[in-house]
């Protein structure tokens, strides 16, 4: 690769089973899977639902609030696509409704960032399909 | 039907340790097939004795290592085997091993782990051929490797118990102490706290001498029916015990179906050996446990239970865990001390258990060990193995 290319970040790849989470992303909305078969939910989105193994699942919308599990700040990157992103926080998030998922903290200085800071879904559009759910504090 | 008793270690062989710029000439299959030689010349058997095979092949190799292996070395085993799911993979091989020895399905199985490093980083997981949940949920958020998996545990770890960074650093200070008695170490000069805790920050809270160098090697070790063992050249080390329990995939330390970073696995995979062995951590005369990183260390003295949870690091910081102290762990110096080969690794800890259960661990010997736990760690404490082993049956 040349200097002049920029090494493009990995990104997700839409399958049949979680398309309908990145189309709700693109319209920011945070959805997950309910299963019509036992009534739970769950995340990430799966082609079954986990506690059940049914396929029969909706999407519903959620709060996408909830509060710093544990972090790091990337300051050395392993892929160079986030080369112009350093410092920047790598976190698990634990939202209200219970389900833990990784993101990074945006529009929020690394150094205020903390274990147990409230944080809230930022989304973060990358292409015109695709919308990624970041977090910024609350 | 348990497995305890039934089946023994005699004999292992390593080659010898090398940085990843000084690794030319060496080969993965060269490096496995010295070892296998090794350990077959120092259980004092014939190679045609082997009729089961365990290897664990490099990183970027598929699951055909073992096939590809016994062709290499023309084996012709009735077991095959190749655990693929980082370094709780060794201590399953001997538990896979052992099984299939119990069951008939073979009597002698010799298993190697190793490969060659390549100088510079390693590759990006999560890029080109890992589970597509991973890919889609957790690599476009660029996370640092294994480094910010350990990272996110590490900070949880000090936020949830106060822990400072003494006790991880003495980890590191234990290892290259060790290691600069043990000839096959690579990391051998002393380092002092202060050392640690002023090597660079990589991913905090992540320190340079808190995360494992990758290096070339290649270890193996050869088990056999506790029958043949009693006629072994080496005094058998028997498997009394074992254990694995997962809660999460690979890497994403996200998905865990229990919440807790802090508390991994270990609890059940040593709960299971223990119970199997029918002994308990007060008979334990030596741990050898996986640490890729130093906070793996502390988590596990947890949750193997030589201290209360959240007690680990300082039970680090205020006990002496070196050779002649009062808990000897990693007496061979461990990851932090000797390298990571990649393979290698995930039989590091049973080798050195053997080692010194079998009295040969010379300047490092813990005086008249009769069990000792090996642990393996695969993934970001997701996946956890635990071994009993002695040198009788209790």
């Amino acid at each position: 690769m040349s200097a002049d290319t920029p090494c493009a970040k990995p990104l997700p790849q839409i399958l049949p089973e979680t398309a309908g989470f990145w189309e709700a992303a693109r319209r920011h909305r945070f959805v997950v899977q309910r299963c019509t078969g036992c009534g739970r939910r769950q995340y990430f989105p799966r082609a079954v639902c986990h506690h059940c193994l049914s396929e029969a699942l909706a999407w519903e919308e959620v709060s996408g609030r909830g509060v710093i599990h544990s972090f790091t700040i990337i300051r050395q990157v392993q892929h160079a696509g986030f080369s112009s992103d350093v410092p920047y926080v790598y976190a698990v998030i634990d939202l209200d409704e219970g389900f833990r998922m990784i993101a990074n903290i945006i529009r929020t200085p690394p150094e205020c960032v903390r274990v147990g800071l409230a944080v809230k879904v930022a989304f973060a559009d990358v292409t015109p399909e695709l919308t990624l759910l970041q977090f910024e504090s609350a | 039907m348990s497995l305890k008793g039934r089946s023994a270690i005699i004999g292992f062989g390593e080659t010898t340790f090398a940085k990843g710029r000084q690794s030319g000439g060496r080969s993965h299959l060269k490096e496995q097939c010295t070892a296998a030689r090794l350990a077959i010349q120092d259980a004092g058997i014939a190679k045609d004795e082997i009729d089961g095979l365990v290897a664990i092949g490099p990183l970027d190799h598929g699951s055909s290592w073992s096939m590809d292996l016994a062709e290499y070395l023309q084996l012709r085993p009735t077991f095959l085997d190749t655990p693929y799911f980082g370094g709780a993979a060794g201590n399953a091989g001997i538990l896979h091993a052992a099984a299939a020895i119990q069951a008939g399905l073979c009597r002698t199985v010799l298993l190697v782990g190793g490969s060659v490093s390549q100088p510079g980083p390693p590759a990006p997981y999560g890029v080109e051929d890992s589970v597509s949940f991973e890919r889609d949920f957790d690599t476009p958020f660029g996370p640092m490797g294994d480094n910010s998996a350990y990272a996110l545990i590490k900070r949880r770890y000090q936020h949830e118990f106060g822990a400072g960074e003494e006790g991880f650093a003495q980890v590191v200070v234990n290892a290259r102490r060790h290691a600069g008695r043990f000839d096959n170490a690579l990391l051998r000069a002393p380092v002092t706290v202060d050392d640690v805790l002023h090597s660079r920050l990589i991913c905090d809270p992540l320190r340079m001498f808190e995360i494992v160098m990758p290096c070339t090697g290649a270890v193996a070790l050869v088990l056999t029916s506790a029958e043949r063992a009693r006629d072994a050249r080496q005094k058998p080390v028997y498997l009394l015990g074992g254990g694995q329990a997962i809660d999460r995939g690979m890497w994403t330390p996200a998905y865990g179906r229990d919440p807790s970073l802090t508390t991994s696995p270990i609890r059940r995979s040593a709960s299971a050996a223990f119970a199997m062995a029918g002994v308990t951590i007060a008979d334990i005369d030596c741990l050898q446990l996986y640490d890729c990183y130093t906070i793996t260390v502390i988590i596990a003295l947890e949750d193997v239970g030589c201290c209360a949870k959240g007690e680990g690091a300082a039970l680090v910081a205020g006990t002496d865990l070196t050779v002649g102290g009062d808990l000897p762990v990693n007496t061979d110096g461990g990851q932090l001390g000797r390298g990571q080969p990649y393979g290698a690794c995930h039989f590091m800890p049973v080798i050195e258990t053997a080692r010194q259960l079998m009295g040969r661990a010379g300047p490092l010997q813990v005086a008249g060990a009769r069990f000792g736990l090996a642990h393996g760690n695969g993934g970001a404490m997701a996946n956890q193995c635990t071994l009993i082993l002695g040198n009788e049956i209790p």
